[in-house]
């Protein structure tokens, strides 16, 4: 299988935006769109729980920032071939590592009642 | 259905912990001479020959659980465990699904890194994108389970 020379530059900058853009949508609730549970619904952007029941925001979360580093990792194809080969490969293990003491104290509310 | 769900999710989580588990001991803990004992062999195996099943279980347990499972899981699960108070339990779980993002968001770099012929320059990169993949699969997996034995099957 024959692999486009720019995908790692692609797969480094895919890996870093999308964990940066996803810790910000859980962070500041930047849902692409919400999924309603009671009524099985789809909304647009964030909405409020219907009819009692939760509403769902992780879907959005994950469209958000899907559209955002599929659009990063392609813009990062498009820069001049000499910039991107200095680009470091372990970014794309040290940013989503880092992401995950960031969810832990996001969610130390959980742990600490 | 939702059961049948359920126990898909299960062994695709069982085959995708074996499968993250051998490639990350065989590049942590590489075998140097002809493996004898169990634990040897677990970890003389030829590590890329796992990364596409890695990348499609990992990709196929998301979507059972996320897709499928994840909204009744909201409804009829997670209320009662909200009412007898058990929060450090709902803590990990809502962990595992962000643990779960930030693996999905290393695969296009984990099947790269681990593409034929292997560069000894990316080995470190294809070694922590690998132990990240271990930790969340292993965390996952437990956690599930966790959750799981807490609510009790079918009750």
């Amino acid at each position: 299988m024959t692999v486009p020379r720019s995908f790692p530059v692609f797969a480094i900058v895919f890996a870093v935006a999308y964990s940066v853009v996803y810790v910000i949508s859980v962070w500041k609730n930047y849902a692409l769109f919400t999924y309603h549970l009671a009524t099985n619904e789809f909304a647009l952007g964030v909405e409020k729980p219907k009819e009692g029941v939760p509403a769902m925001y992780w879907y959005g979360w994950l469209a958000t920032s899907t559209i955002a580093a599929s659009a990063a990792g392609l813009i990062a194809c498009w820069l001049p071939r000499r910039l991107m080969e200095r680009l470091w490969s372990g970014w794309s293990w040290v940013v989503p590592v880092c992401a995950i003491p960031v969810f832990c104290y996001m969610l130390r509310n959980y742990f600490l009642r | 259905m939702l059961t049948v769900f359920l126990i898909v999710h299960g062994l695709l989580a069982v085959a995708l912990l074996g499968a993250i588990t051998h490639q990350a001991l065989s590049v942590w803990w590489p075998a140097r001479k002809p493996a004898g004992s169990f634990v040897g062999r677990f970890r003389s195996v030829p590590a890329t020959s796992y990364t596409n099943a890695i990348v499609v279980l990992f990709l196929c347990t998301a979507f059972l659980g996320g897709v499928l499972i994840y909204p009744d899981f909201r409804v009829s699960v997670r209320p009662p465990l909200e009412q007898l108070g058990l929060w450090p339990a709902l803590g990990v779980f809502d962990l595992k699904e962000h643990f779960t993002v930030v693996g999905m968001a290393t695969l296009p770099a984990y099947w790269y890194f681990w593409r034929q012929p292997l560069t000894g320059q990316h080995a470190r990169t294809r070694a922590m994108l690998t132990a990240l993949l271990a930790f969340i699969v292993w965390w996952n997996f437990l956690v599930g389970h966790i959750l799981n034995d807490i609510r009790g099957f079918g009750s």
